[in-house]
C-alpha cells in the first residue's frame, strides 16, 4: 500500500471563517464560495496545493478537477508557492509609458530573479502582470495585496530594502495629478507585520 | 416559423436552432463544438453564417423594402453562430456566399494552427471531423509559420482513455459531456486563453460512463486505449448491434478488423441509450479475443478432451443421450441468450421430451411488470423517481436516463436529418433537480450522489421496506378521506425497515403520488424474493407510479416472455444440476462451486457450450465452442419489453456456434428438423408467438406489450428472505470475463470484495489485498476494497451468472490471502 | 475642493473650475470612506428620498428621464435596462455591480471604492429598490485589495447602522450586499463571464439569451451595472433627472469620469460633463502631452486609437460622436501615445494584454488573438517581418472581427486595425529596415 502523505485540512480549525464565507452566498449558490476559499488558502500558504483543491471541492461540492479549472483561470492564484513578498509589476501600456519595463528590468537585476521565479530564500518572487488600474499613477508594484505606485528608482530601492528587513511600508498615497514629489521617497516608514491587514 | 435557407424555404418550430434549420433544408455548415444531446455553446465559431430577419415597426407592421414591397431583411452586423441562434419568422440564412466562405476558411485556419496534423499516425484519421471539414471548408494551406503549441501526447487520462493534448481543438464536448450527461465534473479545462488544455485532478476519471468522450471527440485527442494503434477507420467493419452486458439494450457498433473486435462504440437509439453507453459495455469486449478461446468442439476420449468436428461431437451427444429417458436431461442457457436461442432450446427440450429447461440467472420474481410498465423514455421524463437498488450497476443506461429526468428536458423531436444538432433547450452547467430522485439501497450506491433523498435499509429488508411505505401510503389515504384519521404510525420494526426518517418517507410517498409521471425502479435485491417484488408492485400501484424492473441479464425479459423455463420447480436451474442425469449447459459454469463440481462429475453425460474451457467444461464429456454476444444474429428484449436486433460482427470465432447452431447440429444428428435449427426458422416461431417480425425491427427496436394474463411462472428459489453475511451486488463489469479484459481489469483493479473498514480491521484485511473466499459455495477471488459506504457486518461482492444478486452466506473460515494474485500483483 | 497637487491629493487634483465635481467630491480626502464622514456630508439622503418618497417605478422613470447611459463601456441606457427586469414573481432578484475595472486606461471606479464606498452603497440601495432586488453583489477585481477592504468595512458599517439589512434606512425595503472578489481576469468584467465567475464557474462568457434580466446569476433575474453608473444614480435621484439631463450632448447626458494616462503632465481622473472635448481633457486639465504625442486611445485600450490631429482632439467625448468616428467612448480612458513610442511596440503591448486575457473559449480569440497575433508582433519586432506579414496580419485580424463569441476579440482587433490604418508607415519602416522607426526605450523618468 502506498503511504499517503496527509496534510491537516486547512479549514478544520477555521469553522467561523468558513461559516462567514459560506454565509455570503445562498445555499444553492454554495459553489460561489470557491473563489474566496481559494484566496484564503493562497493568502495563508502562498499557493494552492492539490490537497487544498480537493478540500475546497469537498466544501463547496465540486470535483477537485473543477476547482483546479477555476483556480487556474485566474492569475492571482498560484499552483507553486510564491515568495513572502510577491512583487507584481504591471506591464501594460500606460505603465509601460511610465517606465514599468525598466522598473521590471531593475528588479530583475536587483533581485536576481525573473518573471515567475522565487528567490533562493523564498522572500521575493516576481511576476509581470497586466493592467492593475494604476494607469494614472504608474509604474506600480503590487506587493501581495498592496499597491505601491509611482515607483521611482529611489522608492523602489527603499521598498525592497524595507521588505528585506521584513518591514512592510505603508504605501505612499501618491495619487498626485502630477509627478511633483514623486521621487521624494516620502512615504511613512510605518511598518506593519508582514501581510497584516490584507486578508480576503 | 418560415425560414429561408439559401434558396429553400421551410417551416420550423419556434426554438429550433438555425444550424438545424440549415441541415433540415439539405445544406451543410461545418461545426465542431455542437453535439447531439448536449448544450450548444457557440465556441468553435465554425458554423457562422450570414443571418437576417425582417423587423416590425412600432405599430407592429413589417418594415417593407421600398423597392420590392416585401418585408425588408435586416442583416445582423456580425456573422452569427448558427448553433446558438434561434429561427425567427421570415429569417433569411446565407451559408454559401463568399463572405461566409471567407470566415469559414479563417476558422479552419485558426483551428489548424496549433493542430499537429499528424493524421498519418492518428487513429482518428479517416473518421476525423477536423480532417473532413478542413478539406471541405479550408483553403488547404496554412500561413502559420511558427512552432505549434507543444503539449503532452500520450497522456493516459485513465486505464482506458488516452489523451493527446496537441490534437485537442477545445470544442469542450468532453468537458460538457461529463457535466451534463453523467453529471460528474471529472474533466475540465485548465488554464485559459491560448494555454487552455483539458485535464483532470481526479484519480483517473471516476465515472462509469467515461468512454463516450472517445465517441464524441471530433479529432483524435481522446482515444479508446483498448483500440489504440490497431487500425484505421476505413479498415474497420462496422456492425450495428445491441449491447448484451445488461438489460438496457443499448445500441452499439462493433468495429472489427481482420476478424477481430477492435472496439465497441455507442450507436443511436433515441428511445434507449440516445448515443451513450457505459464503460462495461464499451471496454468489456477483449475477452472475445483471448488466447484460450475455444475454436472447435472437444470430445472426451480416453479421459482426455480432444478436438473433434461438429458432426463427431453431435454424434457423441446423440449416442450418449440416446440411452437416457428424456426427462433425465437438463438444458440451461445463460440469460443473455437470444430469443432465437431460446426457441432452439425449447425445441430441443421438446424433442428430447424433457421439462428440465431453464435460463439463469433467473430471479425469484418476474422481471416483466404485471401493470403500468415504464419505458426508458418514461423514466427520462419522470418528475419523481424512486429507485430501490443499484441501478448504475444493474442497467447503467437507466442511470443516465434518470439524469435526463433530473435535468428536466424532454427528448428532442427528430428532424429530417436526425437528432437535432443544437437543441437550444439544453443549457451548459445544467441544474440537476435532485429533489426528483430518491434512492434506497442496503449500501451507498453511486446514484445517491445525485439523489435528493437517500435511504439505507437493512440488506434483505426489501419486502419490509415496501410494506412500511405501503403503510404510509394507506395512512395518507385515510387522512385524505378523513382529516380526523390518525397520523401515520409505524412500529419500530417498520421504521427501521425504512432506512430513512419517517418524515422523509412520508415526503417520498407524497412526492410519488403527487407527481404527474412517477416511476418506481425495482432492482435485483427486490426481485430476489417474490414477497418483496409483490410488495413493490402493490406500492407502485398505490402511489400511481409506473414500474421499471431491472432484470439481471440482457435477455431476462425475453426469455421469460418466451417461457424458456421448467415445467416444474424441481426442474429449475440449479435444481436440475442435482436431479438431471445429463446436462446441456450453455455459457454457465456451475462447477465453480466444488460441491456442485463433485455432483456434476457423477453425471452420466455433460455437454458444455461455452467460449472457454471453464471449470465445468473441464469435466464435460463434450465441449462445444460458443459464439460471443458480438458474434450472434438474433433478437433480445430489454427491460422495457423492447425487441432489439443483434447482428453478428465478422469476427473469426473458429467453428463457434450459438445455441441455434448447437440445436441445428444435434437435430441433424437426431435426424430431426427442429424448430430453431436456424435463425430463420426460430424467427418463424417468434413471429407467430409475438406478432412482430424480428427480421424487420427498426433501429429503435419495437416495444412489445404482452396481451392478456401471463402464463404462471415457475419460481426458482424458495420465497423466504435469506440471511447472509455477504451481499452479492449487481455489477456493470462482467466479472466472469474480467480477467480476460486486461484494460477493464486494470481500470477496476479486479473483482472487488468491499468491506467496511472496521470489519476489515477485525478480519485483518488491508485495502487492495487479494483474497479468496467461498460464498454460497462458489470460490470467489477478489481484491479487498475498504469502503465506508458498506454497512458493518456485511461484505459486498459482485454477481456472477451462477451467483445471483441478493444475500448469501460466506464461510469466513475459507477466507485466505490469494498468493497467486499477490504474485501477479508483484 | 483642493486645487493643489501634492503627494496626498487624489488623482483628480485639477479640475476645471467651471465644472462642479459631483461623484468625486469626496475622493482623495482622508477618512472620507467612513460612514460618519459620508453621513456628515449629506450621505444617504438620496437613498432615503427614493425609499420614502418614490415608488420603484418612479425611480426607474427618473433614471430613464435622466438619459443616463451605462458607464461600463457599452453605454446602454440604464433606466431602460432596469425596466427589462421581469414582473415581480416571488423569485429573488439580484443587482450585480460590475467593479471588475480591468480595461487598460480605466481607473475611475477604483477611487470611489477606496475613498467613497458609501456613495456606491447608496447607489446600490436605490438600484435595488428600483428593480426590487433584495440582494446585491459587488464583483470587484481581485487586485483592488484596498478597495475591497474599504467596501467590506463600509458594508459592515452600513449594516450595523441599519442602512442595509431587512429594513434598509428604517424602511420596509430589504437590501443586503455581498462583496465578491475576483482574482485576476479581465474577461470577468464582461457581464456574462462575471456571472459565471460569481457562481464559482470558470470565467468564460455565457450564451445570451437568456439575458441576465431573464436568467442571470443562479438563474435569477439580474441587473448588472457599472460602479459609476450606480453612483450617478445617487445624484440623479438627489437633484433630479432634469439637472442631469441638462448637462452633456444630445445622446450623452450628465457628468462622466474621464481618465487620462500615458505621457501627459497630470494623468488622472477628471469629472466633466459629457461632450467636453479631448483637447479640454488633455490640455486644460491634464496639462498636455509630455513631449510630442502622435496619437491616443479615446476610451481605453479597446477603443481604436486616433492620430494626433485637430479633428480628433476637438471631438466631443460622447457616445454618438465617437461611435460615428469609427471608434468608441468605451470607459472614457484616454491613453496618450508619445511620438517616441514605436506604434508596433505599443500595439504589441496592447495585443499581449488581450492575448493574456482571452478566456480561451472560442477559436478566433484563442488561436487568433491569444496565439497567432502576438507571435506576428514578436516576429516584426525581432526584425524578421516582411510586407507580406503585414498583409497576413491584416487579413487574419479581419477574420477575428465579428466572429468571436464575445466582444473581447473585437476589443483587440479593432485597435490593431486602426493602428494599421493610421500608422502603417511605422509597420512598413520596421519590416523594411528591420528596426523600428522609434527606438526610445527608457521611459522611467525617476
Ligand atoms: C471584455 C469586456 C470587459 C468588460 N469589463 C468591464 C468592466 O471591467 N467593468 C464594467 O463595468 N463593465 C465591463 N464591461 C461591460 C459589461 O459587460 C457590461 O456592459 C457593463 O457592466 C454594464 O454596466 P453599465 O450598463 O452600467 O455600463 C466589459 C465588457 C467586455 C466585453
Ligand atoms: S472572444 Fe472568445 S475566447 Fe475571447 S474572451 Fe470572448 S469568449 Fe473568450
Ligand atoms: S460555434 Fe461550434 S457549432 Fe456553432
Amino acid at each position: 500500500m502506498v503511504e499517503l502523505e496527509t496534510v491537516p485540512p486547512f479549514f478544520a480549525d477555521k469553522q467561523e471563517l468558513l461559516d462567514e464565507i459560506l454565509g455570503r452566498y445562498p445555499e444553492y449558490g454554495r459553489r460561489s464560495a470557491v473563489m474566496p476559499l481559494l484566496r484564503e488558502v493562497q493568502h495563508a500558504e502562498r499557493y494552492v496545493s492539490e490537497a487544498r483543491l480537493a478540500e475546497i471541492g469537498e466544501i463547496v461540492g465540486m470535483h477537485a478537477t473543477e476547482v483546479k479549472g477555476v483556480m487556474s483561470f485566474y492569475s492571482e492564484y498560484h499552483g507553486e508557492p510564491v515568495g513572502t513578498y510577491h512583487l507584481q509589476v504591471c506591464s501594460t501600456l500606460s505603465c509601460s509609458l511610465a517606465g514599468s519595463d525598466e522598473l521590471y528590468d531593475y528588479l530583475v537585476e536587483k533581485l536576481g530573479i525573473v518573471n515567475g521565479e522565487v528567490d533562493a530564500e523564498g522572500r521575493f518572487s516576481l511576476q509581470k502582470v497586466e493592467c492593475l488600474g494604476s494607469c494614472g499613477s504608474g509604474p506600480v508594484i503590487q506587493v501581495n495585496d498592496t499597491y505601491y505606485e509611482r515607483v521611482s528608482r529611489s522608492r523602489c530601492d527603499a521598498l525592497i530594502e524595507a521588505l528585506s528587513r521584513d518591514e512592510v511600508p505603508e504605501p505612499w498615497r501618491a495619487r498626485g495629478g502630477d509627478n511633483e514629489g514623486a521621487d521624494k521617497a516620502d512615504f511613512l516608514m510605518h511598518t506593519v507585520a508582514a501581510g497584516e491587514g490584507e486578508t480576503r | 416559423m418560415k425560414v429561408t435557407i439559401n434558396d429553400v424555404s421551410m417551416d420550423f418550430a419556434p426554438g429550433t436552432s438555425v444550424i438545424d434549420a440549415v441541415f433540415a433544408a439539405g445544406y451543410d455548415v461545418p461545426y465542431f463544438c455542437s453535439q447531439e444531446y448536449m448544450s450548444p455553446i457557440g465556441a468553435c465559431r465554425m458554423c457562422l453564417a450570414r443571418v437576417g430577419a425582417p423587423r416590425k415597426d412600432r405599430e407592429g407592421n413589417w418594415i417593407l423594402d421600398e423597392e420590392t414591397g416585401e418585408p425588408k431583411i435586416f442583416y445582423f452586423p456580425n456573422m452569427m453562430a448558427t448553433c446558438t441562434t434561434q429561427v425567427m419568422e421570415g429569417m433569411v440564412v446565407d451559408t454559401l456566399s463568399d463572405d461566409v466562405k471567407r470566415v469559414q476558411n479563417g476558422m479552419v485556419e485558426f483551428t489548424l494552427i496549433n493542430h499537429p496534423l499528424d493524421c498519418p499516425v492518428c487513429d482518428k484519421g479517416g473518421a476525423c471531423e477536423l480532417q473532413d471539414r478542413a478539406y471541405e471548408y479550408g483553403t488547404g494551406e496554412s500561413r502559420f509559420v511558427f512552432d505549434k503549441r507543444h503539449q503532452e501526447k500520450h497522456h493516459p487520462l485513465s486505464e482506458v482513455i488516452t489523451l493527446d493534448r496537441e490534437r485537442c481543438i477545445h470544442c469542450k464536448r468532453c468537458v460538457r459531456y461529463f457535466e451534463e450527461v453523467p453529471g460528474d465534473g471529472v474533466l475540465d479545462f485548465i488554464e485559459r486563453g491560448g494555454h487552455t488544455y483539458i485535464g483532470t485532478l481526479e484519480d483517473g476519471l471516476p465515472s462509469n460512463f467515461t468512454g463516450n468522450i472517445t465517441d464524441i471527440c471530433p479529432v483524435g485527442a481522446l482515444l479508446d486505449t483498448t483500440s489504440r494503434f490497431r487500425g484505421r477507420n476505413w479498415e474497420y467493419d462496422h456492425t450495428r448491434s445491441t449491447g448484451m452486458d445488461d438489460a438496457g439494450g443499448s445500441a452499439i457498433v462493433i468495429d472489427a478488423r481482420t476478424g477481430r473486435i477492435e472496439r465497441i462504440k455507442g450507436a443511436l437509439n433515441p428511445e434507449v441509450n440516445k448515443t451513450w453507453i457505459d464503460d462495461g459495455t464499451r471496454f468489456g469486449h477483449e475477452y472475445v479475443d483471448a488466447d484460450d478461446r475455444l475454436r472447435s468442439p472437444l470430445v472426451r476420449k480416453d479421459g482426455e478432451l480432444v478436438p473433434a468436428t461438429w458432426e463427431e461431437a453431435a454424434q457423441v451427444v446423440r449416442d450418449r443421450l440416446g440411452g437416457l429417458s428424456g426427462k433425465d436431461i437438463g438444458i440451461a442457457l445463460r440469460a443473455d441468450a437470444t430469443l432465437e436461442e431460446g426457441v432452439a432450446a425449447k425445441a430441443l427440450a421438446e424433442a428430447l421430451g424433457t421439462g428440465q429447461l431453464d435460463h439463469a440467472p433467473r430471479p425469484a420474481a418476474s422481471v416483466v411488470p404485471q401493470q403500468a410498465p415504464a419505458t426508458l423514455t418514461d423514466l427520462a421524463t419522470a418528475d419523481a423517481i424512486f429507485v430501490v437498488g443499484d441501478v448504475t450497476e444493474e442497467v447503467p443506461i437507466a442511470d443516465l436516463r434518470i439524469k435526463d429526468a433530473l435535468k428536466g428536458v424532454t427528448p428532442p423531436e427528430m428532424m429530417a436529418h436526425g437528432v437535432p444538432i443544437a437543441d437550444l433547450r439544453l443549457k451548459e452547467h445544467p441544474v440537476f433537480h435532485r429533489e426528483r430522485l430518491s434512492v434506497a439501497a442496503p449500501y451507498r450506491v453511486d446514484l445517491m450522489k445525485h439523489a435528493g433523498r437517500t435511504a439505507s435499509y437493512p440488506a434483505g429488508g426489501e419486502a419490509a421496506l415496501f410494506a412500511a411505505l405501503q403503510a404510509i401510503a394507506e395512512a395518507q389515504d385515510a387522512k385524505a378521506e378523513d382529516a380526523e384519521a390518525a397520523a401515520v404510525q409505524l412500529d419500530d420494526g417498520q421504521r427501521a425497515a425504512l432506512g430513512m426518517s419517517l418524515a422523509d418517507a412520508e415526503a417520498l410517498v407524497r412526492g410519488l403520488r403527487e407527481a404527474d409521471n412517477a416511476v418506481v425502479v425495482i432492482g435485483g435485491f427486490v426481485l430476489a424474493t417474490r414477497a418483496a417484488a409483490a410488495a413493490a408492485a402493490t406500492f407502485a400501484k398505490a402511489v400511481g407510479a409506473k414500474q421499471l424492473i431491472l432484470g439481471p441479464m440482457a435477455n431476462s425479459y425475453g426469455l421469460e416472455l418466451l417461457h424458456v423455463g421448467p415445467s416444474h420447480d424441481r426442474y429449475a436451474y440449479p435444481g436440475m444440476l442435482e436431479g438431471a442425469r445429463a446436462l446441456i449447459l450453455s455459457n454457465l459454469d456451475p462447477a465453480q462451486d466444488p460441491d456442485v463440481r463433485a455432483t456434476l462429475e457423477q453425471k452420466d453425460f455433460l455437454v458444455v457450450h461455452d467460449l472457454f474451457l471453464t471449470e465445468t467444461a473441464k469435466i464435460a464429456d463434450v465441449v462445444l465452442p460458443a459464439r460471443s454476444v458480438y458474434e450472434r444474429d438474433g433478437t433480445t428484449v430489454n427491460l422495457e419489453g423492447r425487441f432489439l436486433p443483434l447482428q453478428a460482427a465478422p469476427v473469426d470465432a473458429g467453428e463457434s456456434e450459438d445455441f441455434v447452431g448447437v440445436v441445428g447440429a444435434l437435430g441433424d444428428a437426431l435426424g430431426q428438423r427442429l424448430e430453431g435449427r436456424s435463425v430463420r426458422s426460430a424467427r418463424r416461431v417468434l413471429r407467430k408467438r409475438f406478432e412482430l417480425d424480428p427480421a424487420e425491427l427498426g433501429p429503435s427496436g419495437e416495444l412489445y406489450r404482452p396481451k392478456g394474463r401471463p402464463a404462471p411462472r415457475v419460481s426458482i428459489r424458495s420465497d423466504e428472505a435469506v440471511g447472509g453475511n455477504v451481499l452479492v451486488t449487481p455489477s456493470m463489469l462482467r466479472v466472469e470475463y474480467l480477467e480476460r479484459n486486461p484494460h477493464l481489469l486494470a481500470l477496476s483493479g479486479g473483482s472487488r470484495l468491499r468491506v467496511n473498514p472496521a470489519d476489515a480491521a477485525q478480519h485483518g484485511l488491508g485495502d487492495g489485498e487479494a483474497v479468496s473466499l467461498r460464498v454460497g459455495g462458489v470460490v470467489r477471488r477478489a481484491r479487498v476494497r475498504l469502503d465506508a459506504g458498506v454497512p458493518a457486518g456485511l461484505m459486498l461482492l459482485p454477481t456472477l451468472p451462477e451467483q445471483p444478486v441478493g444475500l448469501a452466506h460466506a464461510d469466513l473460515a475459507t477466507l485466505t490471502r490469494d498468493e497467486r494474485e499477490l504474485e501477479v500483483a508483484g | 475642493m483642493s486645487d493643489v497637487a501634492d503627494a496626498t491629493t487624489p488623482i483628480t487634483s485639477r479640475h476645471d473650475p467651471r465644472y462642479e465635481v459631483v461623484m468625486y467630491r469626496h475622493v482623495g480626502i482622508d477618512g472620507a470612506w467612513t460612514l460618519d464622514y459620508y453621513r456628515g456630508h449629506g450621505g444617504y439622503a438620496s437613498a432615503r428620498k427614493a425609499l420614502t418618497t418614490m415608488t420603484p417605478a418612479q425611480v426607474i422613470d427618473e433614471v430613464k428621464a435622466s438619459k443616463l447611459r451605462g458607464r461600463g463601456g457599452a453605454g446602454f441606457p440604464t433606466g431602460v435596462k432596469w425596466s427589462f427586469m421581469p414582473p415581480v414573481d416571488g423569485r429573488q432578484r439580484l443587482l450585480v455591480v460590475n467593479a471588475d475595472e480591468s480595461e487598460p486606461g480605466s481607473f475611475k471606479d477604483r477611487y470611489i471604492m477606496e475613498d467613497d464606498p458609501h456613495q456606491l452603497i447608496e447607489g446600490i440601495i436605490i438600484g435595488c429598490y428600483a428593480i426590487q432586488a433584495t440582494k446585491a453583489f459587488i464583483y470587484i477585481r481581485g487586485e483592488y485589495g484596498l478597495g475591497y477592504r474599504r467596501l467590506v468595512q463600509a458594508v459592515e458599517e452600513a449594516r450595523a447602522a441599519g442602512i442595509l439589512g431587512k429594513n434598509a434606512l428604517g424602511s420596509d425595503v430589504e437590501v443586503d450586499i455581498t462583496v465578491h472578489r475576483g482574482a485576476g481576469a479581465y474577461i470577468c468584467g464582461e457581464e456574462t463571464a462575471l456571472m459565471n465567475s460569481l457562481e464559482g464557474l470558470r470565467g468564460n462568457p455565457r450564451l445570451k439569451p437568456p439575458f441576465p434580466a431573464q436568467a442571470g446569476v443562479y438563474g435569477l433575474p439580474t441587473t448588472i451595472n457599472n460602479v459609476t453608473t450606480m453612483t450617478s444614480v445617487v445624484h440623479i435621484i438627489e437633484r433630479g433627472a432634469d439637472w442631469f439631463a441638462s448637462m452633456g450632448t444630445e445622446d450623452s447626458k450628465g457628468t462622466k469620469l474621464y481618465q487620462i494616462s500615458g505621457t501627459v503632465v497630470r494623468p488622472g481622473v477628471y469629472e466633466l460633463p459629457m461632450g467636453a472635448t479631448f483637447r479640454e481633457l488633455i490640455y486644460d486639465l491634464a496639462g498636455g502631452p509630455k513631449g510630442e504625442a502622435k496619437g491616443f486611445f479615446p476610451g481605453g485600450s479597446s477603443t481604436p486609437p486616433f492620430p494626433w490631429r485637430d479633428e480628433f482632439l476637438d471631438m466631443p467625448m460622447d457616445y454618438g460622436t465617437l461611435a460615428n468616428s469609427g471608434s468608441m467612448l468605451g470607459t472614457g480612458g484616454v491613453i496618450v501615445i508619445p511620438k517616441e513610442k514605436d506604434i508596433v511596440d505599443a500595439m504589441y503591448n496592447v495585443v499581449r494584454f488581450y492575448a493574456h486575457e482571452s478566456c480561451g473559449k472560442c477559436t478566433p480569440c484563442r488561436e487568433g488573438i491569444s496565439t497567432w497575433l502576438p507571435k506576428m508582433y514578436q516576429k516584426l519586432l525581432a526584425g524578421l517581418g516582411t510586407r507580406e506579414d503585414l498583409d497576413l496580419m491584416e487579413d487574419m485580424v479581419r477574420n477575428t472581427r465579428g466572429t468571436a463569441f464575445c466582444p473581447l476579440a473585437d476589443a483587440c482587433a479593432m485597435p490593431v486595425q486602426a493602428s494599421f490604418k493610421w500608422f502603417r508607415d511605422e509597420y512598413e519602416y520596421l519590416v523594411d529596415h528591420g528596426t523600428p522607426m522609434y527606438t526610445k526605450n527608457d521611459w522611467w523618468e525617476a
